[in-house]
């Protein structure tokens, strides 16, 4: 059983809500990918940033773009069990869950889920491996980004995990890795805080106990 | 797009343009205040010092192995598929660039920030080559969409206004933009932007660091355009340094606890990447990445070879050397640099962009040191910069003005009688005040926002005969290092001093053949006849056996302290000038850690009273509870607003840039008027000259004084 070190989950989680992260707390995936599934229920409809030739689009969202009717969630580096458990439950309302082929989505989807190697409490960071394409994806085009974080992988600070990360980039194959601490954010103009430029309108973190 | 003044008269008109700006300036202020704070308050969490100690250890490491960390990376990043390149020059950089992009036939390029592909001015060269280049990150499209440089290399549009945006957005979409509504502006950018990305063929990314060990380069952004830069197109370039070689993951995990929170007072930036390898890529047919690392030199071999001026490389981009430069405040990015901004841009356009450009741009620092105290890399800006100076004086030859100066510099004697004629021939200005009262004002034209200080009768050296106490069995035998503007100006703040000391057990001591500190001559560029005076003062110290040296000066002490050991190295006299330089004390240091002096060696008048902290006592020597702590004994001591703030005094700077200088002096002001206080003191007595100069011009109603003043004028006897 990993151990759970409860102040390093405290300053983790007032960290990254400083950085307008939501964080909530599970008992394990499953409970994860249920939260995944009412926040797509709950929030406004995607709005479609570009062309997307086969969707259904509906009347036109907050930026004058249509908005997708279709909801779609994506999860593309769950393991096949989670994965089917996830399908499932979206299926069940009506939303369409994807692990692949999110090129042809990049006007945007509703939801991607991840799950991070590790956390950094002294700044509420998750660290995520992104090797594949379909997973770096997930957290740039969707419109809330939802990471599943296990408390026992919570580590103090940056250096403390430099031999973890050391181990993942070292055997000579490529890879991808992405730190994220808050939603997309900007202050390019008249330095008034924005989120959502490019990336997540919204952070989603979910603590899991096991 | 980028300009850099070719003359004074050029320049100043620049400057006179963006101090009448004032979106800008108010813009500057409100930001230089919040950064201030929330850098404060950032830091707290972690050891600042401890930190940027470590980063300046690891950069200047790599430094020194630049060309190995070069081979590395390079075997590393090719046994992970990626091409890697070495440019030379901007224009070779360019070309390699152009060439990826011919040879996978690409089209369209989406850019996310970097600032050495604005050094090289690539998008110019992509364009010509007929390419469409779109930059990504919101700061840097805007300035696209207007054809301008960035201000500031953090924040590249901090210059305009929420109007400025929407007008711009509004011409690029073909559809009216609400400028009040800056959520919603920036939401256009993720829609606008959004199909850019997905019509590229190319992404090039800039590189915070470039990690030796695994061939990785990483991003760092807060937007996460660079993700999309480095995902979504076939091809990938990113653009590094030579300076961005970092040997290990360690190094840069250190480096990114300090450059977020120097850059925006930030944690760590909302995304942060690091990739190793061409990874994979679903738009190509074989999955993978096409993938290119292009460093670039121009020029950087050469400064890490500099036993001085390698330590640029240890510079991370966070523009905080921008964030709390007084100047920078006041005129804003285009005028403070050619492409890179703030002190480390004047360094950096001397080096990358020639001398040409950087000969006007360098003077334009007033020497307060607050870039240095806040560098993430502990660089010594000030110094680089006096430094360049006297390499572009060593290059460009001294007009005539500048020889006759060095000439008088270098003679003591022949200096101070200059002094003492001008003394008597000013006479018909002053009719006795302290001020030059009565200098036509067409002589002065932008040189009026204060009073000038009138020459003293008798010089303080001309006193000191008639002056020099008798100390039975002291406690400590000290010797006093006048400085210009006491010895000359203000005879009367070094005999307070005397008095204070004497009082005290103090044995004082005058010796005769001192001269001008020289700092004057390094921020005019005159190193030999800095080298000299410091030469002659080193020299006429060394005679006795002090226990310290005092000075009421905060700019001489912080000079004769710190800079004479350094301008002195290699110099037979580099031993007794350390040994000066660890005597030298200022003032209230003394007086308060010293001797001890408490509230009960004063009668306290409840005057209240507050403080100008000069640049060279609270940053220059690191000074800052002394002072605070005697005004407090022997007065009621009201703290002021942005009390750290530069006076404009800066030496010389108030000459070169009246307008700046006239600035600076008027916040002074603002803030000390606001205190309510009716008496200002401080370590200096340049900040003395500027304050009572302003604050005489204003009828302020203020009395400005040295603290040694206060001091002696509140002693118990
Ligand atoms: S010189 Fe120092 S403060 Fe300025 S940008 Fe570089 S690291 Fe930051």
């Amino acid at each position: 059983m990993p151990t759970i070190n409860q102040a390093l989950v405290d300053e983790f989680r007032a960290k990254a809500e400083a950085v307008n992260a939501v964080v909530r707390e599970a008992a394990d995936l499953d409970a994860a990918l249920q939260y995944v599934v009412e926040t797509c229920e709950a929030k406004a409809p995607c709005e479609m940033l570009a062309e997307e030739a086969d969707a259904e689009k509906g009347p036109l969202g907050p930026n004058g773009v249509p908005t997708r009717v279709k909801r779609i969630v994506a999860a593309p580096c769950l393991d096949d069990e989670s994965y089917a458990k996830l399908s499932a439950a979206c299926e069940a309302r009506g939303f369409s869950c994807i692990r692949s082929g999110l090129r042809g989505h990049l006007a945007g989807i509703d939801v991607g889920f991840s799950v991070a190697d590790l956390g950094v409490a002294a700044s509420g960071t998750c660290m995520v491996n992104t090797d594949s394409e379909e997973g770096r994806l997930a957290g740039m085009i969707a419109e809330i980004n939802v990471i599943a974080l296990r408390k026992s992988e919570i580590y103090p600070h940056l250096p403390a995990i430099a031999e973890k990360l050391r181990a993942r980039m070292g055997d000579g194959t490529p890879t991808y890795t992405t730190f994220i601490t808050g939603p997309s954010r900007t202050a390019d103009i008249e330095r008034v805080a924005a989120v959502g430029v490019h990336g997540p309108l919204e952070l989603h973190i979910i603590l899991l106990e096991a | 797009m980028h300009s850099a003044p070719k003359n004074y008269s050029e320049y100043h008109k620049q400057l006179d343009e963006a101090l009448e700006d004032k979106f800008l300036r108010n813009t500057l202020d409100t930001f230089a205040v919040a950064y201030r704070a929330n850098r404060e308050t950032i830091f707290k969490e972690v050891d600042e010092r401890g930190l940027i100690a470590q980063i300046a250890d690891a950069k200047d490491d790599a430094c020194r192995h630049m060309e190995e960390l070069y081979a590395q990376f390079k075997e590393q990043a090719e046994k992970r598929g990626v091409h890697v390149h070495r440019a030379a020059t901007a224009e070779e950089a360019n070309a390699i660039i152009a060439r990826i992009a011919r040879e996978n036939d690409v089209k369209r390029v989406v850019k996310s920030k970097s600032m050495t592909a604005e050094e090289i001015q690539l998008n110019p060269y992509l364009e010509k080559e007929g390419l469409i280049v779109d930059e990504t990150d919101l700061g840097e499209w805007i300035i696209q969409l207007r054809h301008e440089g960035p201000s500031h290399m953090v924040m590249p549009a901090i210059h305009l206004s929420r109007y400025q945006v929407a007008e711009d957005f509004t011409r690029e979409t073909g559809v009216k933009q609400d400028a009040e509504d800056i959520q919603r502006l920036v939401k256009v950018a993720r829609v606008q932007l959004r199909r850019k990305f997905i019509a590229a063929d190319m992404g090039v990314s800039g590189c915070n660091f470039a990690i030796a060990e695994n061939g990785a380069v990483s991003t760092v952004t807060n937007e996460g355009n660079a993700r999309m830069v480095t995902t979504l197109p076939r091809v990938h370039v990113a653009i590094a340094g030579l300076d961005k070689l970092v040997p290990t993951l360690d190094v840069a995990l250190t480096a990114l606890q300090v450059l977020p929170r120097n850059a925006t007072a930030q944690r760590l930036t909302s995304y942060v990447t690091l990739m190793d390898g061409a990874g994979e890529c679903k738009a190509n047919p074989d999955g993978r990445k096409i993938m290119h690392v292009v460093f670039v030199d121009n020029g950087r071999s050469e400064i890490a070879r500099d036993p001085l001026f390698s330590q640029i490389f240890r510079c991370v981009r966070c523009g905080a050397c921008a964030n709390v430069c007084p100047v920078f405040r006041l005129v804003g990015g285009h005028k403070m640099g050619y492409i890179y901004i703030g002190a480390i841009g004047l360094i950096l356009t001397y080096f990358f962009h020639g001398h040409d450009k950087a000969k006007v741009l360098c003077q334009n620092c007033v020497g307060c040191e607050a870039c240095k105290s806040v560098c993430a890399g502990g660089i010594d800006l000030p110094r680089l910069i006096r430094e360049i100076r006297s390499r572009l004086t060593a290059e460009e030859g001294n007009p005539l003005p500048m020889s006759l100066l060095s000439s008088v510099m270098k003679n003591r004697k022949l200096f101070h009688r200059l002094l003492k004629y001008a003394a008597f021939a000013q006479k018909p200005f002053t009719r006795g005040t302290q001020f030059q009262r009565h200098l036509p004002a067409m002589f002065l034209g932008k040189h009026s926002f204060k009073a000038l200080p009138a020459i003293a009768d008798k010089s303080f050296r001309d006193r000191w005969p008639a002056l020099s106490p008798r100390v039975e069995n002291p406690r400590y035998r000290v010797a006093l290092f006048g400085g210009c503007a006491q010895d000359f100006v203000y005879p009367e703040q070094l005999e307070a001093a005397v008095k204070v000391l004497a009082a005290h057990g103090v044995a004082v001591d005058y010796p005769e053949a001192q001269t001008c500190c020289g700092l004057p001559l390094e921020m005019m560029g005159q190193r030999p006849t800095s080298k000299e005076v410091a030469r002659q003062n080193v020299e006429a110290f060394s005679a006795g056996n002090y226990d310290a040296v005092i000075t009421l000066c905060a700019s001489c002490a912080s000079h004769l302290k710190h800079s004479y050991p350094e301008i002195l190295q290699g110099d037979p006299l580099i031993f007794k000038a350390q040994a000066f330089a660890d005597k030298v004390t200022d003032f209230s240091s003394f007086v308060h850690d010293v001797l001890g002096l408490r509230p009960e060696d004063f009668n306290n008048t409840g005057e209240k009273t507050t403080y100008h902290a000069a640049c060279h006592i609270c940053r220059g020597l690191g000074v800052k509870e002394a002072p605070r702590a005697l005004i407090a004994d022997a007065a009621d001591y009201v703290p002021c607003n942005e009390e750290e703030v530069c006076c404009g005094f800066g030496g010389t700077y108030s000459m070169k840039f009246p307008e700046i200088s006239a600035r600076l002096l008027e916040k002074k002001l603002d803030n000390i008027r606001e205190t309510g206080a009716s008496r200002v003191v401080m370590d200096c007595p340049g900040c003395v000259m500027q304050i009572r100069g302003g604050a005489e011009k204003q009828g302020l109603g203020v009395k400005v004084s040295h603290i040694a003043e206060l001091l002696a004028e509140n002693m118990k006897k």
